[in-house]
């Protein structure tokens, strides 16, 4: 759960150091106010406050506030397009929004490590059981995925490293099929041993 | 006839969650600029391969943990960042894609139908056409505050990659099938 799946940075920020609940509630928040109200200068105080807490946390400014290339294109692109039909403030909020989602959902990411992430997930599926939905196997579900997310980025480079050894490595959907067969073989194994443990079965008899 | 247990669904479920999750890490350098990844392939797959109802709920599982904050979504992105994104309608529609070509998957197979690898196709294309491609417009329509017609100059550049997913989609799904028959196979009702 480290490296590639993980946009945590370690750090002692205040953030850092915030249950993580509470980073939840602060991105749900500077999500939808921004999306719901559609006033540019909420949007652009929400931009702003997010960019603020973002640089607070300590974790490198080119890690809190780097974005791909194509997010400000786009971002410049929407504002641009519709200062050019006559709705600057419509261009504002569209714009700030999206780059202040982004920032909102980084304040999480990057001061709290993947596994928290997980249990916090597992956690809020608890209260699903008055629904009639079993919070156990959601649970169950998540921590599986969690834990399978190296296995199955590790079959794509053994299949792709066997693929190169025979000079194919160049076919992508070659790569796959193979990747397929193994995270259905895996998950079968993984099945029967849940099973043997008395995990996973539904509980309605 | 086999029925899989709870335990096996859920497993499967977990683990092609994490199959799609793979998928969209991998990116392809295309000829004409825009760079794909094999996000959409793994949407396709999962219905294909796994069935309706398992593949919608995998699907969803891989959309919570993206929401979560886990960097699952193509571009190492996650949280819910997404949501107010461009690429809004396509992730929201991945889950019912899933479903849709599953389903057609599944009733194909059972009706019996000869030349299966066609048959996959025209149900990976309705998940990639008529469901993703279209909820992926109508986003775009909303968080861009746009007409259709732009919205549908946006999508375009990508049908190109999405028609070459389809195909391997299909492929790949009969090879698989192939392999695991229980899967996917023409089941008769419950004996009991």
């Amino acid at each position: 759960m480290n490296g590639l799946f993980s946009l945590y940075a370690p750090g002692d920020s205040v953030f850092h150091r915030l249950p993580v609940g509470w980073k939840y509630l602060i991105m749900f928040a500077a999500t939808f106010v921004g999306l719901l109200l559609r006033n540019p200068w909420v949007s652009l105080g929400v931009l702003a406050a997010v960019t603020l807490a973002l640089t607070a946390c300590g974790v490198g400014l080119r890690h809190a506030l780097g974005l791909p290339p194509a997010v400000w294109l786009t971002a410049g692109f929407l504002l641009a397009y519709q200062i050019a039909v006559g709705a600057w403030a419509t261009g504002v909020v569209v714009a700030c929004n999206l780059v202040g989602a982004l920032y909102a959902s980084r304040i999480l990411t990057a001061t709290t490590p993947g596994p928290v992430l997980v249990d916090a997930l597992v956690a809020a599926a608890r209260p699903l059981r008055f629904v009639g939905a079993d919070p156990e196997r959601i649970g169950l579900a998540v921590m599986l995925m969690a834990r399978s997310l190296p296995m199955m980025w590790d079959a794509f480079g053994q299949v792709r490293d066997a693929a190169r050894a025979r000079g194919r490595e160049r076919n992508y959907f070659a790569l796959v099929a193979p990747v397929v067969v193994r995270a259905v073989g895996y998950a079968q194994a993984t099945g029967e041993a849940l099973m043997a443990r008395g995990l996973g079965e539904r509980r309605s008899r | 006839m086999k029925k899989t247990s709870g335990a096996i669904d859920l497993a499967l479920i977990a683990v092609f969650a994490a199959f799609v999750a793979a998928c969209a890490m991998i990116s392809i350098p295309m000829p004409f600029g825009v760079p794909i990844t094999l996000q959409t392939l793994g949407v396709l797959l999962t219905g294909l391969v796994l069935g309706p109802w398992r593949g919608f709920l995998s699907v969803v599982l891989y959309l919570l943990v993206g929401f979560a904050g886990l960097p699952v979504f193509a571009g190492g992105t996650g949280g819910l960042g997404v949501l107010s994104g461009m690429s809004v309608g396509y992730l929201l529609a991945f889950p019912f894609a899933s479903l849709a070509a599953g389903a057609l998957a599944i009733w194909f197979v059972r009706a019996g139908f000869k030349v299966r690898y066609a048959w996959l196709t025209v149900a990976a294309a309705v998940g990639s056409f008529a469901v993703i491609d279209l909820a992926g417009i109508f986003g775009m329509m909303v968080v861009g505050q746009t007409d259709f017609v732009t919205a549908f100059g946006y999508n375009l550049p990508f049908v190109l990659g999405d028609a070459v997913k389809v195909f391997a989609a299909s492929a790949i799904a009969v090879a698989v099938n192939k392999a695991f028959p229980v899967l996917l196979a023409a089941r008769k009702p419950a004996a009991a």
